[in-house]
């Protein structure tokens, strides 16, 4: 519950992001509940409510300005980080836009209806009697002074007249009526219009805004069932239904809760902020590698709704995702990334869409350097230039402590890493200094790096070692990709000792068109 | 505020037993501490803490006593860094460190005034002054050459229990070893993994089973320094209980499970005492204010920030530990350019035989330092008021050879923090 | 006194000796091959392991610059398993001759030497790592060759030939009468035992040590020893051998070695070819003046140093080593009265095959037997005795089998353990082959203790595995050890700046630091740390 109500989740983020949503979240539901549904509720549940009363009027402005200071600081929050703004589709700014424009043109229609004296006139005509003549003038003099509507020609400022009025509407209005300046956002607001009063009084502006006030309303509501515009509602479910669980569970999730997680998130961004690959989105540039972006591409895979290209930039995504689980544990909406993208990778395979990581483990290590090396470079590496392993600096430091192979927990769940893994961190740091690089494309290992840097945090000598696993991965799949290969065109190979090496084992062969390396 | 704007009573540079000692004795006494340093010296250590143990070098004298081979060495090589410290500093200082460590669970043995032999790796035997409680057993076992019984597992490469047995058999004839698997796995192992894995009690009885029948007639049992991480006493209690006989661990090589103990023992006990740790960073940079503060520029180059400080201790070790560095033309003190002493040419550094007892002049090359443990510059005046050095980097000692590595981090981290304590008291 | 007994008795087991025991075994002759420590442990190992194309010598030499070229075919046809074809090229940079660098192609075409001119450009293009102030570049035809496979396997046909061959056995005296010598008397240093060999015809093929061997025998051959000091990278630098275009001179020329690359070399003269190692002093100098050539060169981390000792034979009163021909000299001491008693020295590893062809011819002269010598056609078949020399095969290896039982003992070059037991199958664990130290015979024929460790961390785990196998007992094992150390420690002290000082730094604080290693059993002894032992790289060849 603290996790909904409190927005617990969110606040490990950022406190920029918990305190812009818990103003939003406070603000709109607020509004919600008493303003939007005050026929529902407010009228039937509260004796003596009325809209223009205290301390309604006044909450009504709170509770709007919080959202709509919220709205901004999310609008200040997406453009002022530049990844974050490069992620941000149409809908993102769509919901701010609406949310905002609903608060906005509230503000409007009460700031218009404030100034209005159509609807000062409108009212006394309804519910005022006026007893003398100098009723109405001495009512109009105290609702211009006291209350902010402005008449054309201006009201009297006389003070026995405004005394009378106040008297007047004390007895008359004041049931139905606080004082504007309760409504203080919307009074401060007619303050700053009234220069163009005239205009908004004679155009009748106030009706204009509250249709669009309806109207925006109305839009968010019939586009609720869709995407983000369903998180308020998806997100506490989503929570809810994970029972407070902060990290991927175990057990299978149904496919009603993973429908729920999709819908649950609110594209915050933040997933993709924290995401352990998202330098590789920024040199390949598949936004499908970021997870609140994969995440809208499963919900159409999820639909069957993607189409052969997109399909392709979906599995390279999935594929380079490592599980780190960092989207999982940071995702404020509490949503279990972590086994979508598990379960979603399972589909991939299942439909042979997954590339090279399935691709990669029909044959060994040696025979890929066999296929891997006859084809060269490609041309992602030409582009690219020298990578961290094409460098021999990158691994002059190494004095041989084992620490990164000793600390890695891809080795320590391998019951046999000789086997399961081929070369552990180390011993490909070793390869490549021996201008092995081939040789160590399809190693296991390069293949089940959780890039979780724990061997990069450890080194004593600072060699980058997680980063130079996670570069020959790439290296590997761009080289699948050139020549799109998506099996091992080598029959799977069952060698058994030292028989892949030209050279006889015992007595002194004669095959000797090996050669040198 | 965050920990990139405090400005910090002391800057610790090392992560070594230096710059962990001073961090610890800092922290202890009230001062906000700020540590930098990569993973080094001590996650690469056998546990054991070296007191003094051989002099002079050149004969490979043992001496029973430390506290005897601290005179003998201090009357040869005045300028040894035990000679600023008195007897009396470096006790205090060793017992402070190692009640730390109890506190953390990592509890130490060893008699007052003598060392102990204690078995190595390679099946040879040193002496040392404290010793893990885990490996203690071991030294009983060693004294009275009792039947013992090694254990190693196929897959642990480079501790090989025969290789023992035959060091020792002239002196030790009841000792023994046997290969077994280790429970649970097969193919190459890792000690760190190992440890997770017989922090189970389950694993732990799977492996008692799979010796009892070779540890009939023993009284000790001998592992390879793999039994737990964060709590090796209860495994090793526990292989006792399971086993009936006593048990004790023997360091393995790196990368081996006693220095990350070490580390981890630290890295739980330092936070709740209000220490901030710049994990894995370096000190790329120092600088000097007009006031007297230190602004160190830390992190890798391309993504530093800074840090300052009232104090700094350079605890950054000789030449792994980067604290020197040796270049062509002679080494150098890389983060203040502090004067180092060393042999004239590059030539004179090392000795043609590697194991020469006489050891390698280079060794004895480092920083000098007054009493107070202030750096020195060319002249003999020191460098800066609130700038100290301790640990290896100081000159006229060789570690390695005298066998004092632990000893003198501890005493000189101890003596630092003592003189900035006095200073604040002013 | 055991008594063995052969046609001809060869001393001395570098290039020439192995390969002259191949030759008169094809030609049906049977020999006895004999080294005082093991394969390759003179100057045959401690070489560039460049095969010359001959362009080196136009100028100073041009009858042994056409030796190189010929020879350099040969091998490139018959033994290609020892030979990584890199190509070459001669490079200038300002300050260079531009007198040499003018004729420099004139002079290749009258030895008839493949030559052909590149701009800068392109040289750089061909190898990014050259200074970008070159001023003149070739191209050649220069190979890396690895002389110990080239031995090793040269021996193994041999010996599948029916020629017997001993490690470790150190010749104790020869025994003259009736003008020939009649037996000749060897020790070995692994067993301590004494034996004596009877052979129609002896041959001294003991490199820097024959005129040692001759003065046995009462002859005398006027030797100049010169010591030659190189460096090894740690990765390779470049795809070819980049020489200096210039008149040969000190540190001129980088040879790749499969994943390492050889810069040498220095030429000091030295009084005693026991006392040759590499010192401080030559490694600061070769890389000031190499780094001309290649700027990475002063920045790149090395591995370690070693020395060799050129013997050359003095033909005048010259006493600057590079001035006495690079030709070999082959004496029949029929001279000295010694009538079964021939000499082979000097020349370049490139020759070898043409130093033992013209010994063969000596010999089958002197010994009246009529056979053509076959080495210019037959090729030499690859053995396993030297296949685990060449570097990445073991790593190429372990990818191959990922056997769940295997380990990598040497994580530097990959050897796995599985390798190391087949290496101690061949060489036999009691066997005579054995020599003082299992450890070292492993680290002759693997890559082990050749990575950047230098054996601080492989040399630990292959003891252990020693001593779970029972080759070795007691302390032996640990003495071993210690006493590979020290041979590493020969090459590795020179170059103790930047990262190795590091290494070393962890090294002293494993052995002595923490496992008192310094402080148990006795010094290695004096004669074990004699000569340079070889084998720094694995791809090698010719000296120059």
């Amino acid at each position: 519950m603290a996790d909904i109500l409190l927005l617990r989740r969110t606040a490990r983020t950022s406190w920029y992001r918990w305190a812009m949503h818990t103003l939003i979240f406070i603000g709109f539901t607020g509004l919600l509940v008493f303003h939007a549904l005050d026929d529902i509720i407010s009228y039937p549940f509260i004796s003596g409510y009325e809209s223009t009363l205290d301390p309604w009027q006044w909450l009504r402005n709170l509770f709007g300005g919080m959202a709509l200071a919220g709205v901004c600081l999310a609008v200040a929050r997406r453009l002022g980080n530049r990844q974050l703004k490069a992620i941000s589709r149409p809908q993102d700014w769509l919901l701010l836009g609406i949310v905002g424009g609903i608060m906005l043109s509230g503000f409007l229609l009460e700031a218009t209806k404030i100034i209005s004296p159509n609807v000062f006139d409108r009212m006394t005509e309804s519910y005022f009697l006026p007893e003398e003549e100098t009723d109405v003038p001495a009512l109009q003099a105290y609702w211009s002074a006291r209350n902010g509507v402005i008449f054309s020609p201006p009201a009297s400022t006389d003070a026995d007249l405004v005394a009378k009025g106040e008297e007047l509407s004390a007895n008359n209005c004041n049931y139905c009526h606080s004082d504007t300046a309760s409504a203080f956002l919307s009074r401060a607001l007619s303050t700053a219009i009234s220069p163009a009063a005239q205009t908004l009084n004679t155009t009748h502006a106030d009706e204009y805004f509250w249709y669009l006030h309806i109207v925006l309303a109305l839009l968010a509501l019939a586009l609720m069932p869709y995407g983000k515009f369903l998180h308020p509602v998806a997100t506490p479910a989503n929570l809810a239904a994970r029972g407070g669980s902060h990290t991927a569970t175990p057990p299978l999730a149904s496919a009603a809760a993973r429908k729920l997680g999709l819908e649950a998130c609110t594209r915050c961004g933040e997933c993709s902020l924290h995401c352990s690959v998202a330098p590789a989105h920024a040199a390949i540039g598949n936004a499908n590698i970021l997870p609140s972006e994969k995440l809208v591409s499963l919900r159409k895979y999820a639909d069957d709704g993607l189409s052969d290209h997109d399909a392709d930039a979906f599995a390279e995504g999935s594929r380079i995702c490592t599980e780190c689980l960092r989207c999982t544990e940071i995702c404020p909406s509490g949503i279990n990334l972590q086994e979508l993208w598990l379960s979603s990778k399972e589909s991939l395979k299942q439909r042979e869409l997954d590339g090279p990581n399935t691709t990669i483990r029909q044959c060994n290590a040696l025979q890929w350097a066999e296929v891997l090396s006859a084809q060269g470079k490609s041309r992602f590496e030409q582009i690219k230039g020298n990578g961290l392993a094409d460098k021999a600096e990158s691994f002059w430091g190494c004095v041989q402590c084992t620490t990164c192979t000793s600390v890695c927990p891809v080795v320590a769940v391998s019951e046999a890493p000789a086997k399961d893994l081929d070369l552990t961190p180390q011993q490909i740091m070793n390869l490549l200094r021996m201008g092995l690089k081939d040789q160590t494309l399809a190693a296991r290992m390069v293949w089940s790096c959780t890039t979780c840097y724990k061997c990069q945090e450890h080194c004593p000598q600072n060699i980058q070692v997680a980063d130079i696993l996670f570069e020959l991965r790439q290296i590997a799949t761009e080289r699948l990709k050139e020549r799109k290969l998506t099996a091992c065109p080598l029959p799977a190979a069952t060698s058994g000792r030292f028989s892949d090496t030209t050279r006889d084992i015992q007595g002194q062969g004669s095959d000797s068109e090996g050669g040198k390396a | 505020m965050n920990r990139y704007d405090t400005i910090y009573d002391v800057m610790v540079i090392g992560a070594g037993f230096a710059g962990m000692a001073a961090t610890l004795f800092a922290a202890e006494r009230g001062l906000k501490v700020a540590q930098t340093g990569a993973t080094g010296g001590i996650d690469f250590s056998t546990g054991f803490l070296d007191l003094m143990a051989v002099h002079p070098v050149a004969e490979g004298r043992y001496w029973d006593s430390p506290w005897d081979a601290i005179d003998a060495v201090i009357a040869e090589h005045p300028g040894h860094p035990y000679a600023r410290l008195g007897k009396d500093r470096i006790r205090t200082a060793m017992n402070d460190f190692t009640s730390f460590l109890q506190s953390q669970k990592l509890e130490y043995m060893g008699h007052e005034d003598r060392n102990t032999p204690i078995l190595t790796p390679a099946g040879t035997v040193k002496r040392t002054y404290r010793i893990p409680r885990t490996a203690w057993k071991g030294t009983e076992a060693l004294r009275d050459k009792a039947p013992t019984l090694i254990v190693d597992f196929n897959g642990l490469k480079g501790f090989s229990g025969r290789q023992i047995v035959e060091m020792q058999h002239k002196e030790w004839p009841r000792l023994k070893a046997v290969r077994v698997d280790f429970p649970g796995s097969f193919g190459e192992l890792y000690p760190e993994h190992m440890a997770w894995t017989l922090s189970s009690p389950d694993r732990c009885k799977e492996l008692a089973d799979s010796i009892a029948e070779h540890a009939k007639d023993v009284e000790y049992i001998g592992f390879p320094a793999v039994l737990g991480l964060n709590d090796p006493v209860r495994t090793v209690t526990l292989l006792e209980e399971l086993t009936g006989k006593h048990v004790f661990e023997i360091p393995t090589l790196p990368p081996s499970i006693t220095g990350p103990r070490l580390r981890a023992t630290f890295d739980r006990g330092l936070a709740p005492k209000g220490v901030c740790t710049f994990s894995q960073k370096m000190v790329l940079e120092a600088r000097r204010d007009e006031d007297g503060l230190f602004s160190f520029l830390i992190g890798v180059p391309g993504d530093a920030r800074t840090v300052r400080a009232k104090n700094a201790i350079l605890a950054s070790g000789r030449f792994f530990g980067k604290g020197l560095r040796a270049e062509r033309t002679g080494v150098v003190e890389p983060v203040f350019g502090i004067p180092v002493t060393q042999p004239e040419q590059r030539a004179d550094w090392h000795h043609p035989h590697f194991f020469d007892k006489q050891g390698h002049a280079i060794n004895m090359s480092g920083i000098e330092v007054n009493d107070s443990q202030q750096p020195l510059d060319a002249a003999g005046k020191v460098l800066h008021d609130n700038l100290y050095a301790a640990g290896a980097i100081q000159a006229h000692h060789d570690w390695m050879r005298m066998k004092c590595g632990a000893g003198i981090a501890i005493a000189t981290a101890y003596r630092a923090v003592e003189v900035i304590t006095e200073k604040n008291g002013e | 006194m055991k008594t063995l007994s052969t046609t001809v008795l060869i001393i001395g087991g570098g290039a020439t000796g192995t390969g002259l025991a191949r030759d008169l075994s094809l030609r049906g002759i049977r020999c006895l091959l004999v080294e005082k420590r093991d394969i390759n442990s003179g100057a045959s190992g401690a070489n560039h392991g460049l095969l010359h194309s001959g362009a080196r010598y136009v100028a100073s030499d041009s009858e042994a610059a056409i030796e190189c070229r010929e020879e350099g075919e040969i091998l490139k046809r018959l033994a290609p398993q020892c030979i990584d074809d890199t190509g070459g090229l001669f490079v200038a940079v300002p300050g260079d001759s531009e007198q040499y660098i003018a004729d420099f192609e004139s002079m290749c075409a009258r030895s008839a030497i493949p030559c052909s001119p590149i701009s800068t450009v392109e040289a750089r293009e061909l190898e990014p790592s050259l200074s970008d102030r070159i001023i003149a570049a070739y191209s050649v035809e220069d190979a890396a060759v690895d002389p110990f496979m080239l031995s090793l396997d040269n021996l193994a046909h041999a010996v599948s030939l029916g020629s017997e061959f001993r490690c470790n056995a150190r010749v104790t005296n020869l025994h003259i009468s009736n003008g020939g010598i009649e037996r000749v008397t060897l020790h070995d240093d692994t067993t301590g035992e004494d034996f004596q060999v009877e052979a129609e015809l002896v041959v001294n093929a003991a490199g820097a040590w024959a005129g040692n061997i001759a003065a046995m025998a009462g002859a005398r051959i006027n030797l100049l020893y010169s010591s030659g000091s190189l460096l090894i990278t740690q990765n390779r630098l470049t795809t070819r051998v980049i020489n200096r275009l210039r008149k040969p001179a000190d540190s001129d020329i980088l040879v790749p070695g499969g994943t390492v690359s050889v810069l040498g070399t220095t030429s000091v003269t030295i009084d005693d070819p026991d006392k040759s190692r590499p010192t401080v002093e030559e490694a600061d100098r070769i890389i000031d003046d190499a780094r001309a050539m290649m700027p990475i060169l002063e920045t790149t981390r090395y591995i370690r140093a070693y020395a060799g000792v050129r013997p050359l034979v003095l033909a005048g009163d010259s006493s600057d080593a590079r001035n006495v021909s690079r030709g070999f000299s082959l004496i029949d001491h029929e001279r000295d009265n010694i009538g079964n008693f021939v000499t082979i020295t000097g020349g370049k590893l490139t020759t070898y095959r043409l130093m033992a062809e013209k010994t063969a011819d000596l010999v089958c002269a002197k010994l009246g037997i009529n056979a053509r010598c076959a080495t210019r056609e037959v090729p030499l078949p690859a053995s396993t005795m030297g296949r685990w020399t060449e570097p990445g095969l073991t790593a190429k290896t372990w990818l191959g089998t990922r056997d769940v039982h295997d380990q990598i003992l040497c994580e530097c070059e990959m050897v796995s353990r599985s390798v190391i037991d087949n290496i101690i199958d061949t060489i036999g664990s009691e066997g005579p082959n054995r020599g003082d130290s299992m450890l070292t015979a492993i680290g002759l024929r693997s890559r082990v203790g050749k990575g950047p460790c230098q054996g601080g961390f492989c040399g630990l785990r292959v003891t252990s595995h020693l001593y779970d196998r029972g080759c070795v007992q007691s302390d032996q094992g640990v003495a071993e050890l210690k006493n590979f150390i020290e041979r590493r420690w020969r090459g590795f002290s020179p170059i103790l700046w930047g990262l190795p000082a590091m290494q070393a730094d962890l090294q002293e604080a494993l052995y002595c630091g923490m496992m008192d290693m310094e402080l148990c059993g006795q010094r290695p002894d004096a004669d074990a740390l004699g000569a340079d032992s070889m084998q720094e790289i694995s791809a090698l060849g010719g000296r120059e």
